[in-house]
């Protein structure tokens, strides 16, 4: 079963995610694939803090910045795995090499050819994404041209799930689907 | 009227094609600098209309209610602009004011409203 979750940011989706990725897994093998790949000090505290929040919760966690499909070969494909988070597959395969190039066009079909070979390719995925459409700015082109991408690879694994759940304040609803129990 | 409303990118466009069978030439998209044609079918992009009377000084709400025969039985689509922090800059605070009212407006007076998320539709009214 394919979960796909989205919402504003930081109102839990990651540990709402990992509920529901464990509660898939039944005893299985499950992982977390980690896309972000932290610069500075705020985000090793953040991956430091997610990373104590999922201890003794049974998952391996596999480092996967690009190429997101390639997390099946070290893990397998009878396991559940927890995508966390397109938002940062996104800019890491928008940029191959490093920040001050250009990003890449290719990305979003990249990013959803992998999405969609991971969903798949596995007993169960969940993948978080950030719900980021709906503010009143005009903005540049590279960030518009991340939202659409992003809007893009969104709609695309919206459709193959399952379940789309919309996470508000932590609270789950469910736009597509059941919630899985 | 049916009134689709959502965030950027969402799929409302997508929406007034499959499931109230707008053709390409029915549609009319609003940009900040013209104006609007209610002799279309479906007017996309209400949102950037609104901005456009935001900049000239017009009242977005009372240009729809003065043509109100017009889009009886039109296809409206609006960008839901309205969950972000209140914009720093005065422009974007107003068209966000104007924009808010005329979907309020909208919604009341609207046969059906589907909100978008993700490509999925929900039904609202």
């Amino acid at each position: 079963m394919n979960v796909f979750i989205s919402g504003g940011c930081k109102n839990g989706k990651t540990g709402f995610a990992q509920d529901i990725a464990v509660r898939l897994s039944g005893g299985g093998k499950r992982f977390y694939v980690a896309t972000m790949i932290p610069y500075d000090g705020e985000d090793r505290e953040r991956v430091r803090r997610h990373i104590s929040d999922r201890e003794g919760m049974g998952f391996g966690t596999l480092e996967t910045a690009r190429d997101i499909a390639t997390c099946l070969d070290s893990g397998g494909g009878d396991a559940t795995y927890l995508i966390d988070s397109v938002t940062a597959l996104l800019l890491n395969e928008m940029f191959p090499g490093n920040y001050s190039e250009q990003a890449d066009p290719g990305a979003a079909t990249r990013c959803i050819e992998g999405l969609l070979k991971v969903a798949r390719g596995c007993r169960n995925a969940v993948f978080v994404s950030d719900y980021i459409y709906s503010d009143a700015e005009r903005y540049d082109d590279f960030t518009e041209s991340y939202r659409r991408m992003l809007a893009s690879i969104d709609r695309a694994l919206a459709m193959e799930c399952d379940t789309v759940i919309e996470l508000c304040a932590g609270l789950p609803i469910c736009r597509k689907g059941v919630m899985p129990i | 009227m049916h009134l689709i409303i959502g965030g950027a990118y969402q799929g409302k466009l997508d929406h007034a094609r499959k499931a109230l069978g707008v053709k390409e030439d029915e549609i009319y998209s609003c940009t900040e600098d013209g104006g609007i044609d209610f002799s279309f079918r479906c007017v996309n992009a209400v949102e950037e209309f609104v901005l456009g009377c935001v900049r000239r000084g017009d009242d977005a709400a009372e240009i729809f209610k003065a043509h109100r025969s017009e889009w009886e039985d039109s296809v409206l689509i609006c960008r839901d602009i309205f969950c972000g922090v209140v914009p720093m800059g005065a422009e974007m605070r107003a068209w966000r004011e104007a924009t808010g009212r005329l979907c309020a407006f909208l919604a009341s007076e609207a046969e059906t409203v589907t909100r978008m998320f993700c490509g999925i539709d929900e039904r609202l009214k």
